[in-house]
């Protein structure tokens, strides 16, 4: 039994970290109906500011964690600079399809771009400190460890936050509206390019946080480490529904289980594929995702 | 008296033809330049490796340039970078014929070497890899040879070095899909009732990029093991399995192959972690002996202490093997050379070595494990197995 909660555990820090970033995809595609590929890559960009900004901050005495204000920043205006300087102006001119193939093109860039500057490079690089209270705790019998204690705590806030944000607040609401219909929300008097860019920001700081839990557990950043995290978190966007908040969170979190329990009763080496399955038959049975309504398509 | 002056000028004569002979053969490729390829991971997550290797190659060519170079020619290294990809491993392979090499040294893992090997045979062009320990990559073809010893070999010394410190409950994490990883479980496995070990739980992941290992260092933990066998390289070793192993609770020795070497340049967190932690070598830098002291000197006189590893000294005797074997052939025809390096014997800084009629080396392996000096982790010398 304790073995089965420690893999839990195990399963709920992977899945917060899974439902961070698919929050950040289900936004950007609930309001503009754009996947956008370069999400994974805004996790590499929040990575390589931690471990840059991570001595720099320790240096004036400030706690490990706090690094991550600054991978907010950074990943929201790497966020806000593809808006503006990608998306947009295809938006503009061509249609969904030319929309998703310059998502690929910014990944790549991103991609491409942090293995081009000299001091980022291909090679990972480690980082050494401890991002929360190192070594292990006994809760309840369980064995784990601090980070996973964090990570799950910090997810379940900032998604509780984002919950009260998209419900209780103006900007909250102008986002729905923005998701439910962009002409009738600019009639309403929404600023829709403004809206656009928030979404933007929110998702590309939630990528930023996951960036810190992903560098808190494995220690390493490269400039590759966004591809495979990013594709899981789609998945888990697109199991839960994607588009839907509440979905991606749920969808993240469920993938993070069935990685863990696959891997520590069934088959270590057949996670990923058992993964894969479970979204099939989801699909075939809900195409829409666990949480979506199957809605027809406006045209 | 007439018998010995028929003595005397019968030995002038010998001694004259050998001059002579010997002369010629200094000069049979005077002046020729000899290129010699090296296929290597030169960017990528084990991009250590490949820049040793580099290393390690580029020293050994420089000296032997400097003593007057192979029967008088120039060695010329041209160097491909494979991305740690079979495909990129293939493309070097191909160019390196197209500018004219007369051997291969490479690739670095087995997983890459594997591509190449088959390509060589039918190009009928010598390929030495200097590190690449998976039993398969000599077998099938007559152009392969490697520096380093094999996989089977690694996997039983980890075996036998278990049960010489008493522990028989072993549990096993390794990559499926990893030739070099699922080699050494393999002989690990193979070995193991030999001498007493018991494999009491085994876990894996599909490949060595793998970044969560809690789920299953969780289950080790439970299994009760005394020694946990975990072939991967030093970047999934150092940063991934070691701290997530310890924080799954699991405080038992942890032992592995030549892949932990490097682990210290990338330990994080609480380096007591990495006590308890043990892997085989190809040589150890704090051998005594005079020719390990004189390639430690002479490489971190070149390029620094900090890349320096097994790898390198491995890298360097394979450039020294494909240069003996050619001063044997004396030409730089492909089948000569490779014939010259068929059952060769080589003295060099990872030991006293005779290829077998596979192409793989007989010798010694070292035990190693990691010790903290200063706040930082170095490697110490703790045995030498054979």
């Amino acid at each position: 039994m304790t073995e089965f909660l420690q893999q839990v555990i195990i399963g709920l820090r992977i899945g917060s970290v899974y439902a961070l970033i698919a929050l950040g995809y289900t936004m950007v595609y609930g309001i503009i109906r754009l996947i956008n590929f370069a999400h994974g890559e805004f996790i590499m960009v929040g990575g390589y500011t931690l471990f840059f900004m991570i001595p720099v901050l320790m240096g004036f005495g400030l706690p490990a964690w706090t690094s991550v204000f600054a991978a907010i920043i950074i990943c929201a205006a790497v966020g806000v600079l593809a808006e503006l300087l990608a998306y947009r102006p295809v938006r503009k001119k061509g249609n969904r399809m030319t929309a998703l193939i310059t998502a690929i093109g910014v990944s790549l860039i991103l991609q491409n771009l942090a293995q081009a500057i000299p001091f980022i490079g291909p090679n990972p690089k480690a980082i050494t400190q401890d991002i929360f209270q190192s070594g292990r705790i006994d809760l309840f019998g369980v064995n784990t460890n601090w980070t996973s204690i964090f990570t799950i705590i910090i997810a379940a806030f900032v998604m509780v936050g984002l919950q009260l944000f998209i419900h209780k607040t103006k900007i909250g609401r102008a986002m729905r509206a923005v998701s439910e219909n962009k002409a009738a929300s600019t009639l309403m008097g929404i600023n829709v390019n403004r809206t656009i860019v928030i979404t933007f920001i929110i998702g590309a700081g939630l990528a930023a946080v996951g960036a810190l839990m992903y560098c808190a557990q494995y220690r390493a950043v490269m400039t590759t480490m966004g591809s495979m995290l990013g594709l899981k978190a789609f998945v888990a966007a697109v199991l839960g529904g994607i588009g839907l908040i509440p979905g991606a969170m749920l969808g993240g979190m469920l993938i993070g289980l069935i990685e863990a329990l696959v891997t520590a009763y069934i088959s270590s080496s057949l996670a990923n594929a058992l993964v894969f399955v479970v979204l099939i038959l989801v699909l075939l049975v809900k195409p829409a995702g666990i949480m979506g309504r199957n809605v027809g398509e406006k045209v | 008296m007439k018998i010995k002056r028929l003595v005397s000028i019968l030995l002038t004569v010998m001694m004259l033809t050998m001059g002579i002979s010997f002369a010629s053969a200094e000069g049979a490729l005077e002046g020729q330049t000899i290129l010699i390829g090296n296929i290597a991971p030169m960017t990528g997550v084990i991009a250590n490796y490949g820049t040793a290797v580099d290393n390690g190659i580029r020293l050994a060519a420089s000296e032997i340039n400097a003593s007057g170079g192979i029967l008088g020619g120039t060695v010329v290294i041209s160097t491909k970078d494979n991305q740690f990809t079979p495909a990129e491993a293939i493309n070097g392979f191909n160019a390196l014929l197209s500018e004219g090499a007369v051997a291969i040294i490479g690739a670095i893992a087995s997983s890459v070497t594997s591509a190449i090997t088959g390509p060589a045979n039918d190009e009928g062009i010598v390929l030495i890899t200097a590190t690449s320990t998976a039993d398969s990559i000599t077998t099938e073809d007559d152009y392969v040879f490697r520096a380093c010893f094999k996989d089977s070999f690694q996997g039983r010394m980890c075996a036998s070095y278990a049960a010489s410190q008493g522990w028989t409950k072993a549990a096993i994490l390794y990559a499926k899909g990893d030739a070099y990883s699922s080699g050494l479980r393999d002989s690990f496995v193979a070995a193991a009732p030999d001498y007493g070990i018991e494999v009491v739980e085994e876990q894996s992941t599909s490949d060595t990029m793998a970044v969560d290992f809690s789920s299953q260092l969780a289950t080790i933990a439970a299994s009760g093991a005394e020694v946990l066998f975990a072939p991967y390289y030093y970047d999934t070793v150092g940063p991934k399995i070691i701290p997530q192993a310890r924080e799954a609770g699991y405080l038992g020795a942890i032992i592995g192959a030549d892949g932990f070497d490097g682990t210290q340049d990338v330990a994080v967190g609480d380096l007591t972690a990495y006590e308890n932690v043990y892997f085989t070598n190809h040589y150890s830098p704090e051998d005594p002996s005079e020719v390990v002291q004189n390639f430690i000197a002479a490489y971190t006189e070149a390029y620094g202490a900090e890349s320096l590893n097994a790898l390198a000294a491995l890298a360097y005797d394979a450039m020294y093997m494909v240069a003996q074997a050619i001063e044997t052939a004396g030409s730089l025809d492909h089948d000569a050379i490779r014939d010259a390096m068929a059952g060769m014997h080589y003295v060099g800084v990872t030991g006293d070595m005779t290829l077998d009629e596979t192409g793989t080396p007989d010798k010694s392996v070292a035990i190693l494990t990691f010790v903290e000096e200063d706040g930082k982790l170095v490697q110490k010398f703790v045995t030498s197995q054979h």
